[in-house]
């Protein structure tokens, strides 16, 4: 009886965390082991290969273009979501008549996957009859290529990307924004302070922690970019768009080299790990 | 305190000059609000009419309207089915329904555990508690399931389920984020609620069957919500694990759609249409409770 009672716990436990460390933890770990192996889908057969993968995709430069492209877009695009998201948060928090149904239509893209996204934001950015270009000549002004561009491919996709990133990050912000204390603004109102003063001063310094998660997550999740790249650029133009997820998927799917997949993968895994450990760091320091 | 410092502040002459500015603010600020939340809207509304009214259009005059720009883009004026017509008869309601099988079934399969789960970490005292909930549910939350997508397909080749609803299921069952929702809410629930049925002598199943459930609507629907449309919206894993026609998954079919019917525009934006459509319906009404989900984890 008391032995039953003891094992009721882990018997709850037992569906959820088996398939967790089943189908999530035990492959977290395989991938780092994995990246020591050289496997071909085809053939099947794995040999230890110490770093060897590592070696390849370091002195490839396919793969450092890759990293390169990724680093660039991360700096792009975490700031300028974050900053709309951060504005859009202050805008639908306004005690306005109407304001529910403006965040109900913000919540919009956040159902929306991003593969319809991606399908629908290439046919609007279509060089030759999208409806951007189609508004742009109405305005007198050329048509440009969008995503067929050297230079403006990365620019399309992360517009595409923050179609959803920014209503969905605003919604942690304007969470945030909702547990600060409307006495603690009033009262920064009354001491004389104007709406500038009061956003950096007392809104922005309450927002810590969850602008911290907001940064965290997004970096994650961007660093992650793949299904707009794989249903619109495959990469190009002349790799201009080639981010690491989709040149993981590349390698490891398209040419059946898993061995290079992996270890690019553990690099990544290495990566989010130093992002989230950051996080925890700079949260932790100020509790 | 900040009161008296008010009242000092009301007589110094720079303060009432600030007021007789009030009512011109009072009016630039919301108008100004008003301008840049409707900016906003376009940008998010613009590609979704279009898709819409483009989807119930003819093929040949899919950009008729959108290039130039002209408001009729917006708005179905040939208005046909034609596009959703021949989506269905190329087979398009079977990935629809494997869509919402697959869904239906994490929802409650899925749900049932991680319900399970939470209520273990939110309720119980026992040996390991923390260690399992830093080292399972936390690590696994952290790590973005893509990035683990290789040995994962490699694990459920080897069981030989590829192309299988094994495969498509079963690895997406368990979820951190779903766990922790159901613990922060039990750990909530009033331990007299619970005392009392187990004095009556009720087992632990049945209290949370009977006494737990019945009070927890809104985390089983935010739970439900978030992994509903979790799995509706998902497409790497069923890219990998399910490729063969009728195994397909509604977002791996339009996908796949863009090579294979690249110019039959109508019918690509038909199924996107569907693919949006059903999450947004979903969450619509029940927007607090999914974005109470969604941000929870963020703030604690």
């Amino acid at each position: 009886m008391r032995l039953s009672r003891q094992i009721i716990p882990y018997l709850f436990l037992l569906p959820a965390l088996l398939l967790l460390i089943v189908f999530n933890l035990a492959p977290t770990i395989a991938t780092l082991v994995e990246s020591t192996f050289i496997m071909s889908l085809r053939s099947g057969h794995r040999v230890f290969a110490g770093f060897a993968n590592y070696e390849r995709i370091f002195s490839d430069p396919i793969f450092w273009k890759s990293f390169e492209v990724t680093t660039i877009f991360s700096l792009l695009v975490n700031p300028i979501q974050i900053a709309l998201a951060l504005a859009l948060a202050v805008l639908i928090n306004q005690r306005l008549p109407g304001i529910g149904v403006f965040r109900s239509i913000y919540l919009l893209p956040i159902a929306v996957s991003l593969n319809v996204t991606a399908i629908v934001w290439g046919l609007m950015l279509d060089q030759n009859s999208g409806m951007i270009n189609g508004i742009l000549i109405q305005f007198g002004l050329p048509r440009q290529p969008f995503l067929h561009s050297v230079d403006q491919a990365l620019w399309s996709i992360i517009l595409i990307a923050s179609w959803i990133g920014v209503p969905l990050w605003s919604l942690f912000l304007l969470a945030g924004l909702q547990n600060i204390p409307p006495t603690v603004l009033e009262a920064a109102k009354i001491d004389g302070a104007n709406a500038w003063q009061s956003f950096t001063k007392i809104t922005l310094p309450l927002l810590r922690r969850v602008l911290a998660f907001v940064l965290v997550a997004d970096t994650v999740a961007n660093f992650l970019m793949f299904a707009p790249i794989l249903l619109l650029t495959s990469g190009g133009p002349r790799l201009s768009t080639n981010l690491i997820m989709y040149e993981t998927y590349r390698r490891g799917f398209l040419y059946g080299d898993l061995g290079a997949s992996s270890a690019m993968l553990s690099v990544m895994l290495i990566i989010v790990f130093v992002i989230i450990g950051v996080e925890l760091y700079v949260l932790r320091g100020h509790d | 305190m900040r009161v008296e410092s008010a009242g000092l502040r009301q007589d110094l002459p720079g303060h009432s000059r600030k007021q007789n500015r009030k009512p011109l603010r009072a009016f630039a600020q919301p108008a100004l609000a008003y301008c840049l939340l409707i900016a906003g809207i376009i940008i998010v509304v613009l590609p979704l009419m279009w898709a819409a009214a483009a989807s119930f259009t003819p093929n040949h005059k899919v950009f008729e309207y959108a290039y130039p720009f002209s408001w009729r883009a917006l708005f179905p004026v040939d208005f046909t089915l034609e596009a959703y017509e021949n989506l269905f008869a190329r087979g398009f309601g079977r990935a629809v329904r494997n869509t919402f099988f697959l869904a239906v079934s994490t929802v409650i399969i899925g749900g049932a555990a991680n319900a399970l789960a939470g209520f273990a970490f939110g309720r119980f005292e026992f040996r390991g508690k923390n260690l399992l909930f830093l080292t399972v549910v936390m690590l696994t939350f952290m790590v973005p399931v893509d990035l683990t997508a290789i040995p994962r397909y490699i694990l459920v080749n080897s069981f030989g389920w590829i192309n299988t609803w094994q495969g498509l299921l079963i690895p997406g069952l368990a979820n951190s984020l779903v766990i922790f929702l159901f613990r922060q809410f039990f750990a909530e629930i009033p331990q007299e609620l619970i005392d009392a049925a187990r004095v009556d002598g009720a087992t632990w199943l049945r209290v949370l069957v009977s006494i737990i459930m019945p009070i927890s609507k809104p985390v089983l629907v935010a739970a439900s919500l978030l992994m509903f449309i979790g799995q509706w919206n998902s497409f790497f894993w069923p890219l990998l694990i399910a490729p063969r026609k009728e195994m397909r998954v509604v977002q791996v079919e339009i996908s796949l759609a863009i090579g294979q019917y690249g110019t039959v525009w109508n019918e690509l934006l038909a199924g996107s249409m569907i693919a949006a459509i059903v999450p947004i319906l979903l969450i619509i009404p029940f927007q607090r409770y999914y974005v109470q989900a969604i941000t929870g984890t963020g703030l604690d």
